[in-house]
């Protein structure tokens, strides 16, 4: 299940690991909290071509161009041209 | 009841926090100038202020993956296309409010590991972190708001939030990506390999037991393998990214397959171009992607002025991808560009940004002149810049990052001095560049004033009023000694006079090569500075002399630990020269074999991770067609010989020379066993405080040590203008520096003598024995390289600065001396006078550095006590300023400590 939370969302402007700002009120959220008007962000979570390990948490595979490669869910995609949503 | 540390040191006519030339007011005098940046700095500022040192394995992960698809591909093109995956891909990140962007990385305060130079640390730690990264568990709103110890720091791990080596945060998710990377990195580090090849120098295992004993303080082929150097930014603004594209295109066609004369290296010159190309097209795509995002923003944006700016931000980034700029905000907006770019190929600090006063200066006269922008609008970028400047993280070793740099960045910006025709090159955006220092006082850019007599007064008083704010700079350099410096070491590379003028202080302290270069804009030709030297963060790194006297006295062997470092010399020392002599082959050989080790660690490093978008930048790689690994570079003698603890090694032997050897009051063998037994006190191991303030005495020793201690207390001390100390100075400095010039580089260059502290007093103090100066086991040495030990400089200012220039500070790199004085002692006009009077007195005598902290002892010692209440106090530590709540204990107790002038 999608975690609707601000580290998650376009609607989030990180400051450090831990919070960020609320595009829309300007305020500084706590990054783990649920963003009530969430966007999805591009992640390799949500892409086509990545496939998660279920032997090793955290990391899976990224199959861009044929190539395999590793990858790991929580990865920003924004830049990545090979990004296609599930 | 037993003595204290501070009760045996009044008792000898020392005390810490020693008050010279009268006595504070007893209410806490705050410092006297309180400016304010811009409302919208000082909103962004806020932001810095909560913010946390943040990590993520972006780029690391995009140029791992695009290295690894390169096999066999020409060592330089391979980097080149690695780093143009990891540019092209990082994720851009826009503030609301800035009106110049850009950054490592996508949080405020980011950087990244680079497991290609090191990955050890973390296959270390591997099974920790994967725990820590499991068991955390939901993230607490209380957890996360809090700062921990050392405001930015991420000192533990909370929440979903991982502790990096103590500092960097880095969330949960990414920490088994980061395992997977610095394994496939294994074996083929610049750690790694340079280690596998450095076993091969002989007496390799002095090295390993100069390294476990802290005699030396760290590495520097893979900890920070470029750094403490100068900027250029001349080419981009010259020519703008497409204009050097065209004519690395022209080179690689005029040199393709050609020799020229040069069989060893030559027909390099076709690949070199054509990364240079590769690495300029990832940057580009690095500013496109920041461009479309402002344009995202500014589609989704109500507020009307907020769209506006971020348009106008799109546009500028749109236009500096491929063109020179054409006015002040693009221009700086570029250089800012281009210096994160530099930061992001290697593991950096000390990039300094050079004279950018100079380097900007054509495009503020004609915005100015043509009513483009105002100076108030100037000063606000400048204010920016700082903050820009200060949210610059290095992702370095845990030693290098806490130990020796407290978390600084050391990215100096140069004011003063003269032009290339020596005559002052002061210019009203100095003055504004200066004025930003104090209304946006920050720790970086530190700021460095070349002193030279043609400085204006009103410059002068400018540079007082800051730093009576207590920001800890302007920093005060010698022009002249400087020129003098770059004339008798970079001549035989071709240094003239006029090139000489150029010079530029990298990183806190390090006087760099630099040269003028034309930069045309609008049809009028304007020469601006900018470095042309390799960096100076090489060579051989901090050498404790305190640690090497202590191993003098023990025939070899680190007591602490037991482990034998040098073969025993099993010489009597029946004379002070005997031990002098015996010092200097102890210093000579650990010399030797770090250089040679660290000379095949960079070796390593310029095979496979060779600088390619920061060498086009500077001269003259880009005419030549050599990158820094095949001295493209101008000046190549930049690496150096770092001592640490100068004043402490000197007051030490100040005590052996008057109570062993002149006096005869005591033997050799009775000063070390007092050493040994740290004069009676318990050690600072044994109770877990390494600072002054907290030592204590034993009630388990046999002996009495009370009259040798209070002897070594009492013998002669460096800064009272006592020729019986500073007459060991002097040959000291005459001997290190003519020795390290026998020292070569990797590039067949010889080395020079660098004397800065940085933070080293406080880390290598704290695994050395107690000295014969009295100093205890475990604690600071004194601060710099001319510094007093703290409570020992009983003659006032003047004293301390003739003692510090018996020696001709020309002949090294540098010298560093830090003052403190109550801001009672230079209050108003007339105080200001007396600074500068100071400064004049210090820098006509042949003083080379001199920098100062302008607090009330008192309001440190309440900091310490109540750090939320100075979350943004800053203090000078030695050769930079750093938020007091990231500083260390031991440095913020021997800060306290240092001597107190209330009169000047």
């Amino acid at each position: 299940m999608e975690d609707k939370i601000y580290r998650n969302s376009l609607n989030f402007v990180p400051v450090d690991v831990a919070k960020g700002i609320d595009r829309n009120t300007g305020k500084i959220v706590n990054a783990d909290d649920l963003d009530p008007n969430y966007e999805r962000m591009p992640k390799c979570m949500h892409c086509k071509n990545f496939t998660l390990n279920k032997d090793k948490i955290g990391l899976g595979i990224c199959k861009m161009m044929g190539k395999e490669h590793l990858a790991y869910p929580d990865m920003v995609a924004i830049t990545c041209d090979g990004y296609e949503e599930k | 009841m037993a003595k204290s540390f501070k009760e045996m040191l009044a008792e000898s006519g020392q005390e810490f926090e020693f008050q010279s030339g009268g006595k504070a007011p007893e209410k806490l005098i705050p410092r006297e100038n309180i400016w304010k940046a811009h409302p919208r700095i000082e909103k962004l500022k806020e932001i810095y202020m909560d913010s946390l040192s943040s990590t993520n394995n972006e780029f690391p992960y995009w140029y791992t993956r695009e290295y690894f698809q390169h096999d066999n591909e020409i060592p330089v093109i391979r980097r080149a296309k690695a780093l143009k995956c990891a540019f092209s891909h990082l994720t851009p990140v826009i503030y609301p409010g800035e009106l110049m962007t850009m950054r490592k990385g996508a949080f405020f305060r980011a950087s990244f590991p680079m497991p290609w130079l090191s990955e050890g640390f973390y296959m270390a730690n591997e099974s920790s972190f994967y725990q820590e990264a499991l068991k955390r568990g939901s993230a607490s709103v209380d957890e996360h708001s809090k700062f921990g110890q050392g405001g930015g720091n991420v000192p533990k791990s909370f929440g979903k939030v991982i502790s990096i080596a103590g500092k960097f945060g880095m969330r949960q998710e990414e920490v088994p990506a980061l395992l997977e990377l610095a394994k496939m990195w294994e074996g083929k580090s610049v750690d790694d390999l340079g280690n596998k090849y450095e076993k091969m120098v002989p007496d390799y295992d002095v090295k390993e037991a100069i390294m476990r004993t802290v005699v030396c303080m760290f590495d520097s082929g893979f900890t920070l393998p470029q750094g403490r150097e100068v900027a250029n930014y001349y080419y981009p603004l010259e020519y703008g990214f497409e204009g050097i594209k065209k004519i690395a295109r022209e080179m690689k066609a005029d040199v393709a397959g050609r020799a020229d004369g040069d069989g060893m290296v030559g027909v390099n010159r076709l690949y070199n171009y054509e990364a240079v190309i590769i690495a300029i097209e990832g940057v580009q795509k690095w500013i496109n992607n920041y461009a479309e995002h402002a344009k995202w923003l500014a589609g989704r944006e109500k507020d009307a002025k907020q769209k506006k700016e971020y348009l106008d931000i799109a546009e500028r980034l749109l236009w500096i991808e491929k063109n020179p700029p054409r006015t002040f905000i693009e221009a700086f907006q570029f250089i800012e560009t281009i210096h994160f770019a530099i930061l992001n190929e290697d593991a950096i600090s000390g990039l300094s940004a050079g004279r950018i006063g100079q380097v900007l200066y054509p495009w503020f006269e004609q915005d100015i002149e043509a009513g483009r922008i105002t100076e108030d609008e100037v000063l606000e970028l400048c204010e920016q810049d700082r903050l820009i400047k200060t949210s610059i993280d290095c992702f370095a070793s845990i030693g290098v990052v806490g130990g020796v740099l407290s978390g600084n960045t050391f990215n100096t910006l140069s004011v003063g001095g003269v032009d290339r025709h020596g005559k002052t090159a002061v210019n009203r955006l100095e003055y504004l560049i200066v004025k930003a220092g104090g209304t946006n006082a920050m720790p970086q850019s530190n700021i460095a004033l070349h002193y030279d007599e043609t400085l204006p007064d009103d410059f002068l008083a400018l540079a007082a009023d800051v730093i009576k704010t207590g920001c800890g700079y302007p920093a005060f350099m010698n022009n002249d000694i400087a020129e003098q410096f770059m004339m008798s070491h970079y001549g035989h590379e071709g240094m003239t006079v006029e090139e000489a003028r150029a010079w530029a202080i990298g990183g806190c302290l390090e006087t760099s090569p630099c040269c003028w270069k034309p930069l045309h804009l609008n049809g009028k030709e304007y020469w601006i500075p900018g470095g042309a030297g390799q960096p100076t963060s090489v060579g051989v790194h901090f050498i404790a002399q305190p640690k090497i006297l202590e191993l003098v006295l023990t025939n070899g062997v680190d007591k602490r630990t037991g482990i034998k470092v040098f073969e025993p010399h099993n010489k009597k020392l029946k004379t002070f020269d005997e031990l002098f002599e015996q010092f200097k082959v102890y210093w000579d050989k650990a010399v030797e074999v770090l250089a040679l080790t660290n000379n095949i660690q960079h070796d390593v490093w310029r095979k496979n991770n060779m600088g390619v978008f920061h060498s086009f930048t500077k001269p003259d790689c880009l005419e030549t067609g050599h990158l820094i690994n095949e001295l493209g570079y101008r000046y190549n003698a930049t690496f150096n010989v770092e001592s640490a603890g100068n004043i402490t090694m000197v007051n030490s032997l100040a005590a052996l020379k008057k109570l062993v050897y002149d006096d005869k009051k005591y033997s050799l063998k009775e000063m070390l066993d007092a050493m040994l037994n740290n004069f009676g006190y318990k050690t600072a191991d044994e109770i877990g405080k390494f600072s002054l303030m907290d030592q204590e005495i034993s009630e388990d020793v046999k002996n009495d040590y009370k009259q040798i201690h209070f002897d070594c207390l009492n013998a002669p001390k460096y800064g009272n203008d006592d020729s019986y100390a500073d007459n060991i100075l002097l040959d000291w400095e005459n001997w290190f520096c003519a020795h390290s010039e026998t020292v070569e580089s990797l590039y067949g260059e010889p080395m020079y003598s660098c004397q800065i502290s940085v933070s080293t007093h406080g880390a290598m103090g704290s695994a050395t024995l107690a000295s014969s100066d009295g100093r205890l086991q475990g604690t600071t040495f004194a601060d710099a390289s001319m510094s007093a030990y703290p409570g020992t400089d009983k003659k006032g200012p003047y004293a301390l600065m003739n003692s510090a220039t018996i020696w001709d500070h020309s002949k090294s790199q540098n010298s560093q001396l830090n003052i403190k004085i109550h801001p009672s002692a230079i209050k108003g006009a007339e105080g200001s006078k007396k600074l500068i009077e100071l400064v004049r007195g210090y820098m006509r005598k042949g003083g080379f550095h001199v920098q100062f902290n302008i607090v009330d002892s008192k309001v440190l010692k309440d900091a310490q006590a109540n750090p939320m209440k100075y979350r943004d106090l800053m203090v000078r530590v030695a050769g930079f300023t750093q938020y007091w709540v990231e500083i260390g204990k031991q440095v913020q107790d021997e800060l306290i400590a240092r001597t107190e002038y209330e009169g000047v």
